[in-house]
């Protein structure tokens, strides 16, 4: 597999604590891929490490097949949004890129050119004279994400890119990385695993450290190979024995309140269209009433049933009104 | 261009766009400037009213201005050799009295509040880039030493400027206020004495620089810088204080690593003492900045 970014068995350690405890992690070049975690799983510090803003305690990281992250040789071809970082106020967002797009080595003319371009994507071309400290919260967002794509990078890391973005602009931004995908490799870290499902190819499980389930979203999601009808109402009787006929292989799950129902199929027999088709009839035919459609399974699910141990530490809040312990 | 050149440039020329937006390099301006004008206006009092007292004892008429018994006393044989005899050298002593009082005022003063100012206004230019994370935005498009090293730069532009700038306010307001007063010797030995505090200065800059990388929080880093530079000044005084061995020859020994072991050698007019120091307190400059810089080499951003 063509890689643009590697890490095997990195470590990453504050005082006695494990932020990055042996990740491994591949990313695939070209494609744009989701960091999935919680609170403190390690996502931002393995970017982080990734760029050498942190030094990491043991482990390798590799970009491009070429080694770790050297400024004389990656300068400009990955870039990193970091977090909670703030952008220097008193600069104007035009001068600021500027500085940034000099500092990566773009010429002049280029440099321009990606400067209109990055400030159209994010809605700031009519802010490009104004100081950073005049924008609002989420134009400083907007103005970061930009510094992100200046000079078109070969891998662009990206930590919660959408956080403080309002509806419309977060759908832009998304719109955008969709169109960027062949060129670019684009990592995004994201508590939104809806926006990830729909964005990326594939995605790493993240837990304490450590990774817990690499693949791509189709595998992850079973997009190729499951398919789930809401019923409405919740409960009616099912022609189970009919549906069965319509697809041999498959395996058929009912939700307990018998508001869902779930194909699970070979990939190599069926198709999900064809599933999808086949069932659809036999449930109209009965008036049987569907509401939605849904191809695989949601991340979100995915996600949970494969970190369950990891969260199975976590204590409950207590009930509304009980006396804290 | 080799990167990390260009890169330093690019650095060093952003700090100084940075420094005049962020009014930074404003307050410094007005700051030297308004320094010079007030010392020089209190400086010429001064004077005044002690030519005045000496007229007075001698019996000769008062003058309105400052500067013409001074001029005449500066010219007298006498006090020459007064002089020569107090510094011990009498060359050394004939080069400093071919020297304008004034900008021997000035040279004075410059050496006096340059360090302080340097403390307040660069030792948090890099903690408060880590402190922010703005750091981060540039950490991966440049390397960490050329990025340090045009920061260094940058500010060391902005000294030269506020000093010279400093000069140009003492020789407007000497030359206003004094009656004797020769514009074309003021002026050349004020330009000598401000490149003179501006290599000073540099020492002092890269000890700011040095403990700005060292320290994260930008208050502490100029707390840390202010310290540093009085116990420099502290182990500066004991070592000329001590003259018990071997405390002495340790003491002179240590005091050559401290800005202040080289001013009074800044000071001399030849070039063999002036120079071999300031190219003493250059390489300490970039001694001090390097030693922060390993540790910002390594730290976590």
């Amino acid at each position: 597999m063509n890689t643009a970014l590697e890490l095997k068995g990195v470590v990453k350690t504050y005082g006695s604590r494990r932020a990055l405890d042996g990740l491994d992690l591949a990313v695939p070049h070209g494609t744009i891929f989701g960091l999935v975690g919680s609170n403190g799983a390690g996502k931002t510090t393995a970017l982080a490490v990734t760029v050498g803003l942190l030094r990491r305690n043991a482990g390798s990281v590799s970009l491009f097949g070429e080694g770790p992250f050297d400024p004389s040789r990656h300068a400009g071809r990955v870039t990193l949004l970091p977090q909670d970082s703030r952008l220097p106020l008193h600069a104007r967002t035009e001068d600021l890129l500027w500085f940034y797009g000099r500092l990566q080595g773009l010429a002049e003319g280029a440099l321009r050119e990606s400067i209109d371009e990055v400030l159209e994507w994010v809605h700031l071309r009519d802010r490009r004279r104004s100081p950073v400290r005049t924008l609002s919260h989420g134009m400083m967002r907007r103005l970061t994400i930009a510094q992100a794509f200046l000079g078109r990078p070969e891998l662009v890391l990206l930590d919660e890119p959408m956080s403080g973005l309002d509806p419309r602009e977060a759908a832009r931004i998304r719109a955008i990385l969709k169109r960027r995908h062949d060129a670019q490799t684009v990592v995004i870290s994201s508590h939104n695993l809806h926006e990830l499902e729909t964005l990326c190819d594939g995605a790493a499980f993240i837990e304490a450290g450590k990774l817990v389930r690499q693949d791509s979203m189709d595998t992850l999601t079973r997009r190729s190979r499951c398919v789930t009808f809401f019923l409405e109402p919740a409960g009616q009787p099912l022609p189970m024995e009919e549906l069965k006929k319509t697809l041999l292989d498959a395996t058929w799950e009912q939700a307990l309140d018998g508001a869902e129902l779930t194909v699970r199929f070979l990939e190599e027999a069926s198709r999900a269209v064809d599933v999808n088709a086949r069932v659809l009839e036999v449930l109209l035919q009965h008036g049987v009433g569907v509401l939605e459609i849904r191809r695989g399974s949601a991340l979100e699910s995915e996600y949970f049933s494969a970190t369950d141990s990891h969260a199975s530490s976590v204590t409950p809040l207590p009930p509304p009104g009980s006396a804290t312990p | 261009m080799n990167a990390t050149l260009r890169n330093t440039w690019t650095v060093t020329l952003h700090e100084l766009t940075d420094s005049i937006r962020s009014r930074r390099a404003i307050v410094l301006l007005i700051l030297y400037a308004l320094n010079a004008v007030v010392a020089t206006l209190i400086f010429v009092k001064v004077l005044h009213e002690m030519e005045n007292q000496f007229e007075k004892v001698v019996g000769v008429a008062q003058a309105e201005k400052a500067g013409g018994t001074t001029t005449a006393m500066w010219k007298n044989r006498h006090f020459r050799e007064l002089i020569s005899h107090l510094v011990g050298n009498k060359e050394t002593a004939e080069k400093l009295l071919e020297t304008p009082p004034l900008a021997l005022f000035f040279g004075w003063l410059s050496f006096f509040y340059t360090p302080l100012l340097v403390m307040l206004m660069s030792a948090s230019r890099i903690s408060e880039e880590i402190w922010s994370g703005s750091v981060r935005f540039m950490m991966f498009r440049t390397s960490r030493l050329s990025w340090c090293v045009g920061k260094y730069a940058g500010q060391a532009l902005q000294l030269l400027v506020a000093l010279l700038l400093s000069g140009l306010a003492a020789w407007i307001t000497g030359w206003c206020r004094m009656a004797f007063f020769d514009p074309g010797a003021n002026a050349a030995a004020i330009a000598i004495f401000s490149l003179k505090a501006w290599i000073y200065g540099i020492a002092f800059l890269g000890l700011a620089t040095g403990v700005s990388q060292f320290i994260a929080s930008p208050n502490v880093a100029t707390a840390v810088g202010i310290i540093v530079m009085i116990l420099f000044g502290v182990l500066s005084m004991v070592a000329e204080w001590v003259t018990r061995q071997p405390w002495q020859e340790i003491l002179n020994a240590l005091d050559l690593l401290v800005p202040g072991g080289h001013k009074m050698d800044l000071w001399l007019p030849d070039v063999a003492h002036a120079g071999v120091a300031a190219v003493f307190l250059l390489a300490l400059g970039a001694a001090y900045m390097l030693a922060g810089y390993a540790r910002f080499s390594r730290r976590n951003l």
